[in-house]
């Protein structure tokens, strides 16, 4: 088999959610320091809020999309006020947190198994279209509106973060939480909004992922995974450092098919991902951690 | 316009301070000594609103402060530099400053920015260099100056002068007796180093297993050897 630009398309379209995901989940680890794996769901949320607005309610697609989004920054937030702030509050240790955000995983896929069956659902607006020839590459529009959408995102949150007072309160609850309450940062607040935002974004990556395939109840595990080994490629820290782990992991996955079994797609991730931790914890562009608590 | 009233508190089930008073009157530099596990940070902390108090009263300008959160405590012109003379090391020297005025209007912000680094002159110089990159004196400054932007009536400091060389330990305290004379801010201070900051103090408390040990001037405890002694024992 050639070495065809269609490799590289698919390996760029894989990157553009997993890059979503990715940058939203190392956002809340920023801010929380715990593994948010219920972010999955918020993920999985997304697509299926949206293919019930659209299926159920026959809403337009249109109003349908940011109807999806707002649900899982809804879900993402109560998950945030209701479980992990309590939590804190009392002192509890990153693998509570973990362990408590694993269980809200379990109930929430769950319970979209109970109310839509475990059967794939569609969303997918057009016919199944041939899509646009780029250098004997296909791409579908709904594919370039996923990279695009993806890539205006990432310099959304590049600048979220680095000009404005809420990006800097993140950054500065990242570095030292307890320096940050005591110069008057509203923790709780701050920890509010990086919720709603990161779930957002996920929401969205959700969206997109559901316009392109079908979706099923467990898609957000393999999502949030490659979120997150894309995210410690990257170095947790650098949204360009996550996007170019994404990028890293899409391409390797859909150009190591050509000589491996594609059952070996997730294999290879977790093997670049054993190799970073092995030789390089920080990532490419992060900086090496202080503490790591899982 | 401090007043402690028998304060208790700790953290978790261990008590630290076992009925601690003490006051701090307009324009003032106090300082407080003694041992270390004596619960000098525990006390600074409970007043900034870091830890709250399980029994006594905290009261600034009249207002109970018990529970009150260091963002309020803030507004009501108290602020803290934690021991560790602790900075953001991953936001720049300006940003550090900017969150020390997290809650001022942007003009205001701005202002007192300015006002603060024409105090110290050398944050002037690499406003966009990260703080975890500069040399312990200047991360000082820096954290003494994210404690001046909100412009506190009470400024606390827990050890300034930690882990710094001799040399830049005094001046640390020449600018801390500067920012007393210039701004009338008084000021609550923790410090090991008790012949320098005895030196820039009206009063002194020295504590012991939570409670005030000996209150005075700093000259009664200068020239007392035997109750020097004793402090440390």
């Amino acid at each position: 088999m050639a070495l065809s630009p269609q490799y590289f398309i698919n390996s760029l379209l894989a990157a553009s959610t997993w890059a979503l995901i990715g940058v939203s989940f190392a956002l809340i680890f920023r801010v929380g320091k715990f593994f948010h794996f219920a972010h999955g769901m918020v993920f999985t949320i997304g697509a299926y809020s949206t293919f019930m607005f659209v299926d159920r309610l026959d809403m337009p697609l249109l109003a349908a999309i940011p109807a999806g989004v707002v649900s899982s920054m809804i879900f993402g937030v109560i998950i945030e006020s209701a479980v992990y702030r309590p939590l804190r509050q009392r002192g509890s240790r990153p693998l509570v947190l973990l362990l408590a955000s694993l269980g809200i995983y379990i109930v929430l896929q769950n319970a979209i198994s109970c109310l839509f069956g475990d059967d794939t659902k569609s969303i997918r607006f057009a016919r199944v279209a041939e899509g646009i020839d780029i250098l004997g590459a296909r791409i579908t529009p709904v594919q370039i509106f996923t990279v695009g959408a993806s890539v205006i995102l990432m310099l959304l949150v590049a600048v979220l973060l680095r000009k404005t007072t809420f990006g800097r309160a993140i950054r500065a609850i990242a570095n030292d939480q307890e320096l940050a309450t005591i110069s008057g940062v509203a923790t709780n607040g701050v920890f509010f909004w990086t919720f709603a935002f990161g779930s957002a974004l996920a929401g969205i990556a959700g969206i997109l992922v559901a316009l392109d395939v079908d979706i099923t109840p467990g898609m957000g595990m393999n999502a949030l995974l490659m979120g997150i080994v894309a995210a410690i490629i990257g170095g947790m820290g650098r949204i360009l450092g996550v996007a170019f782990g994404a990028l890293l992991l899409g391409m390797a996955q859909h150009i190591g098919v050509i000589w491996l079994p594609t059952q070996w797609q997730n294999a290879i991730a977790f093997i670049i991902l054993v190799v970073f931790l092995l030789f390089r914890p920080e990532g490419f562009f992060g900086r090496r951690p202080g503490k790591v608590a899982v | 316009m401090l007043q402690v009233e028998q304060l208790e508190t700790g953290y978790g089930k261990k008590q630290v301070l076992f009925g601690l008073s003490l006051e701090v009157r307009q324009g003032e530099t106090v300082a407080i000594i003694g041992p270390n596990g004596a619960g000098k940070s525990t006390a600074l902390k409970a007043i900034c609103g870091l830890i709250r108090p399980w029994k006594g009263e905290i009261r600034f300008e009249g207002e109970l402060l018990n529970g009150s959160s260091p963002a309020k405590n803030i507004r009501r012109g108290i602020t803290f530099a934690p021991q560790g003379n602790r900075v953001f090391p991953d936001l720049t020297v300006m940003e550090n400053l900017e969150i020390g005025g997290y809650h001022l209007p942007k003009k205001e912000l701005r202002s007192r920015i300015e006002y603060v680094v024409a105090m110290f002159p050398l944050l002037r110089e690499r406003p966009k260099q990260a703080a975890g990159k500069l040399s312990g004196g200047e991360q000082q400054m820096v954290a003494l100056g994210r404690a001046l932007i909100p412009k506190p009536k009470l400024l606390m400091l827990d050890e300034p002068s930690l882990g710094l060389s001799p040399g830049i330990v005094k001046d640390v305290f020449e600018r801390i007796r500067t920012i007393s004379r210039e701004t009338g801010t008084s000021i609550l201070i923790v410090e090991q180093k008790v012949n320098e900051v005895l030196a820039i103090s009206n009063r002194v408390y020295s504590l012991k297993l939570g409670r005030v040990f000996f209150t005075g001037t700093p000259d009664t405890l200068i020239h007392d050897k035997t109750r020097m002694k004793e402090l440390f024992l």
